[in-house]
């Protein structure tokens, strides 16, 4: 039986895909920032970590937990992470860490989790990061990564899933060689709950937005494919450029 | 430039702490979150590569702070700068708040404020030194359904009003923040929502906040009210009666605390 983890995995897109991969026959584990959140999906047989993971400290702690979890029911061996937990913001926030939430969240957590579970997914595992082709037409701000001079709540969203895929390709050029191989994926717009908290011009403009957006579920049979397909037939995926 | 800071693990303490290590500058932060200190430290040494020394202390208890000021003799340090951000706000009627956390409010914004002053000054670099603290747009007018921490706020500003004056010859500076709301916290974020227009209109930028902070504690400048409309209404509550600013915030209030408290999950 094949593990896989999946990030953000109580609401939109990230429960969608836990569920399809559980109906598959994956064994499935969700990570959730509350207790509460797990209980309100409906999946049967989830593994479940909470922690939030814009704070490093739960992130490290998270993958404590998951390592010994692995250790125990697949002999220390993850077939896939899916990072895809994310947010967005209306304004500057900041973490326990004292990063910007967004580029915190969508792109650092990803990134901390998957340095802390690489030992397990050298053995052709595979990391799903869930991108965004709102990526297109940004740069890094490499002088002022956490946008402090001045604050685009749009912009720090996209640069953080700019360097999500940045981060998917640094992992190919790495360790496919050992095995891993590493996805961005572009769900497409979604109908999920991401801008309802973040109050101000972002909550307002996703009110307009969401509805037009599919259901969760389109976008996780990407997930899904990526996880089933064997090696070579993503390869030549790429190359035709298919996508959800 | 070694700068103490107090409340650094929260909100806009960790936004000025986040400033100040960008400036290259070293950090003495307390806070009374032990974890959130670890955290904030952790992040700044990383990000910046400035010298951070983290001490979790409850500023309350004058026998903490001693231990933490002995921690700091014992390393020989002397300050060029002291931004005082720790502070506290229960919201709610007076007669629906527990008593000691009430009391609570006073004891950490003014008495803890004034002790921690009180002995940064006491080790500070002669040639100059410049304190920063926060009060609140609060300050400027009563606030009912938050009356203690309103209350509160104006003590910090007449007093460093006061303090500039005493200290002027001293090459000490006093700076005075008044902001209004900030989204520092999930749950700040839902209150200022709960507001709709007004709470958009008067809500402060954390990131500008914190380092046009900085920037005029250092220029010399008394006070910083961040935001046009807040300087605004700055103003405006020189100039209508006590009585009257009472009854509209609490109109306003009233109507949004129930809306914010209707959305708690």
């Amino acid at each position: 039986m094949k593990t896989v983890v999946v990030t953000g995995a109580t609401s939109g897109i990230g429960m969608e895909v836990l569920r399809l991969l559980s109906r598959e026959g994956y064994r499935v584990a969700g990570v959730s920032r509350t207790a509460e959140g797990c209980e309100r999906v409906d999946v049967p047989d989830v593994k479940w970590f909470v922690g939030d993971l814009m704070q490093q400290r739960e992130v490290n702690r998270v993958a404590d937990e998951i390592n010994a979890w692995l250790g125990e029911v697949s002999a220390g061996k993850l077939y896939a992470l899916i990072n895809n937990a994310g947010c967005a913001r209306n304004r500057y926030t900041t973490t326990e860490d004292g990063y910007e939430q967004q580029f915190a969240l969508n792109y650092l957590a990803g990134f901390l989790l998957t340095h802390r579970l690489l030992p397990a997914l050298l053995h052709g595992g595979r990391v799903l990061m869930t991108a965004s082709r709102s990526h297109m037409g940004i740069k890094v701000h490499w002088n002022d990564v956490m946008l402090r001079r001045r604050y685009n709540p749009l912009t720090a969203y996209k640069q953080s899933k700019l360097c999500d895929i940045l981060f998917a390709k640094g992992l190919n050029d790495r360790y496919s060689e050992e095995g891993l191989r590493a996805y961005a994926v572009d769900p497409g717009l979604v109908n999920t709950a991401i801008g309802d908290k973040s109050g101000g011009i972002v909550k307002f403009v996703w009110s307009f937005r969401k509805p037009h957006g599919t259901d969760a579920s389109v976008p996780a049979e990407t997930y899904s494919l990526l996880c089933n397909a064997k090696q070579p037939e993503l390869l030549s995926l790429r190359r035709t450029g298919v996508q959800s | 430039m070694n700068v103490m800071i107090t409340g650094a693990a929260g909100g806009l303490g960790r936004a000025i702490a986040v400033e100040c290590g960008s400036r290259g500058y070293d950090l003495f932060l307390t806070d009374i979150a032990p974890n959130g200190l670890e955290s904030i430290e952790l992040g700044i040494k990383r990000q910046f590569g400035v010298n951070v020394i983290t001490h979790a202390c409850d500023l309350t208890h004058a026998s903490a702070v001693d231990i933490m000021l002995a921690d700091i003799d014992r390393m020989g340090l002397a300050f060029d700068m002291l931004i005082n951000v720790a502070g506290i706000d229960f919201e709610g009627g007076f007669l629906t708040q527990d008593r000691e956390a009430s009391v609570k409010i006073i004891s950490l914004n003014d008495a803890a404020t004034l002790r921690i002053t009180h002995a940064m000054l006491g080790r500070r670099n002669k040639v100059r030194f410049t304190v920063v603290f926060v009060s609140s747009l609060a300050s400027m007018f009563p606030m009912p359904l938050k009356a203690e921490y309103a209350a509160s706020k104006p003590f910090l500003l007449d007093f460093a009003t006061a303090l500039r004056q005493e200290l002027k010859a001293d090459s000490v500076n006093v700076l005075t923040l008044c902001p209004a709301g900030m989204e520092t916290t999930p749950k700040a974020t839902k209150k200022i929502a709960a507001q709709g227009f007004w709470g958009d209109v008067t809500t402060n930028a954390l990131e500008s906040v914190a380092r046009r902070t900085v920037d005029r504690a250092l220029r010399g400048r008394t006070l910083y009210v961040p935001g046009v409309f807040n300087r605004l209404l700055a103003g405006l509550g020189r100039l209508v009666p006590r009585s009257l600013a009472a009854a509209v915030v609490y109109r306003r209030r009233s109507d949004a605390q129930r809306r914010w408290m209707n959305t708690e999950e």
